[in-house]
């Protein structure tokens, strides 16, 4: 059995290249089009998943790591909360909380360390978001 | 253009009774019946119209819109207020449709529609072949680039309380617009998104907008999404400002960062396919006498993309919540990190 990421491929190649190009109405014609490019991203998305979201995970660990060095038991509770949360099967919800508790905690860090801690979450956040655009691309 | 099926038939009588009453005729007859089929928002009808009243033969050509209750930017506009729009900006030197009647009741067309009057003109899309063909070829001969950032100084030179706009609502000065500005579409973002589910990247940006939003303290009525495409042309001429769906009253460089945003234009340094930036600056500032601000654009600029990821993500919901089958509205899905890459390249990361 073809694996699925290519059984979509497959699809799209044929809605773009024979069932497309056969419909003269423009709006269907458009949705064939436009069936052709999510099946592409789709299958994409399935060929890269598995390996989007191990190295996912092991950036968050690693993130969690880093910031529990960079951070004290006087820094905000829910930045704490948040950065003990980043292991957990949470995955990009925690990364999220993380970026809204530094920024609540804004004022009580300090602009410098602020900017510190930014600085390393964002590593963690360029690194996710090239792995979406290989995708969304 | 869509062609006419049975249901669109079906429509044209109907509008052509609604019509006919408003008028206060009987024999009123619609000729050249287009369904306009571009844009995702309201549906647009373009018709002409043929009467007898008060013992004269009457003819004029229409434009209705429709609001089909799916459409994008649903929860961020409204026909009644942008009839209201067009009623304020009727008779002033902001080119526009005159605005003839609204109707909220869904008995008569299903649901809200306005109708307006039909402006002389095209409005090729930006996008395609064709229209960058259009544009190009227009900023050639040289004059609609001109006449495109002068009905921009129009816009904002309009004296908007005397034109009784403030009904948009009238910041605070301060930060008032623009976190007014953030609110509403994080809003859009909300309706979209549950907050467990927000991209951290997106969470990123509306920190960083919130905690760095300049001061602002001079407000002209704003567009919202001045630029081609959104205007009909008639002779190298803008005819007609079109898609009142996100105005307001507002900070004038919020125009000028989107005219200056790399998000229009297609593979051409021309702003908007059409004015080259330099000349834009110097028409602008010298029509408004306003200084335009880089550092408060390049503000802007994020808040455009941070609006780009608010549109696609209520886009591709609207797909996936069932209310809309369109697939390019599905499609939009994958449009989320290409402006979050946006954003996050001029956060520096």
């Amino acid at each position: 059995m073809l694996p699925a990421d290519e059984l979509l491929a497959r699809m799209s190649g044929l809605l773009r290249h024979e069932i497309g190009p056969a419909v003269s109405d423009p709006f269907p014609k458009t949705q064939a089009f436009m069936a052709s490019v999510v099946l592409d991203k789709v299958a994409a998305g399935l060929r890269h998943g598995a390996a989007h979201a191990q190295a996912n995970d092991a950036d968050r660990r690693t993130l969690a790591d880093d910031l529990r060095v960079a951070t004290t038991a006087a820094d905000p509770a829910p930045l704490r909360a948040a950065i003990d949360a980043l292991p957990t099967p949470q995955g990009d919800g925690a990364l999220a909380s993380l970026v809204t508790a530094l920024y609540a905690g804004r004022a009580e860090l300090g602009p410098e360390r602020f900017d510190t801690l930014l600085a390393r979450v964002r590593q963690t956040l360029r690194a996710r978001l090239d792995r979406q655009l290989e995708v969304a691309s | 253009m869509s062609g006419e099926n049975s249901s669109d038939r079906s429509m044209t009588d109907r509008i052509a009774d609604y019509l006919g009453t408003a008028l206060g005729t009987t024999d009123l007859e619609m000729t050249g019946v287009e369904r306009i089929a571009v844009g995702w928002s309201h549906e647009t009808w373009l018709f002409d119209a043929t009467w007898s009243a008060q013992g004269a033969q009457h003819q004029r050509g229409f434009c209705l819109r429709r609001d089909p209750g799916n459409a994008l930017l649903r929860d961020l506009s409204n026909l009644r207020e942008q009839y209201r729009v067009l009623q304020c900006l009727h008779g002033t030197a902001v080119p526009s449709p005159e605005p003839y009647f609204y109707e909220d009741d869904p008995a008569i067309l299903g649901a809200p529609f306005l109708v307006m009057e039909k402006v002389p003109g095209e409005c090729p899309s930006p996008w395609g072949r064709e229209g960058r063909r259009f544009y190009q070829e227009a900023a050639d001969r040289g004059v609609l680039p001109g006449d495109f950032t002068d009905t921009l100084v129009k816009l904002h030179t309009l004296d908007w309380r005397g034109a009784g706009l403030d009904f948009l609502g009238v910041p605070e000065p301060g930060t008032g617009f623009i976190l007014r500005e953030i609110a509403k579409w994080r809003h859009l973002i909300d309706q979209a998104v549950a907050e467990a589910d927000l991209d951290p990247v997106l969470v990123d940006v509306l920190g960083w907008l919130e905690a760095n939003a300049p001061s602002t303290d001079r407000f002209v009525l704003v567009h919202g999404a001045y630029r081609t495409g959104n205007l009909l042309i008639h002779d190298d001429h803008v005819s007609a400002v079109l898609d009142w769906e996100t105005p307001c009253i507002g900070d004038p460089m919020y125009d000028v960062a989107y005219m200056l945003s790399e998000l229009n234009r297609e593979g051409t340094d021309l702003l908007s396919n059409l004015v080259e930036q330099d000349e834009f600056i110097r028409r602008y500032e010298a029509g408004t006498g306003l200084e335009i601000d880089v550092d408060v654009c390049d503000y802007y600029h994020v808040l455009y993309s941070m609006r780009s990821a608010a549109f696609w993500l209520s886009a591709s919901n609207l797909f996936a919540t069932g209310r809309n089958p369109d697939l390019r509205l599905a499609r939009t899905a994958w449009s989320v990190p290409v402006v979050l890459d946006q954003a996050a390249r001029r956060l520096g990361f």
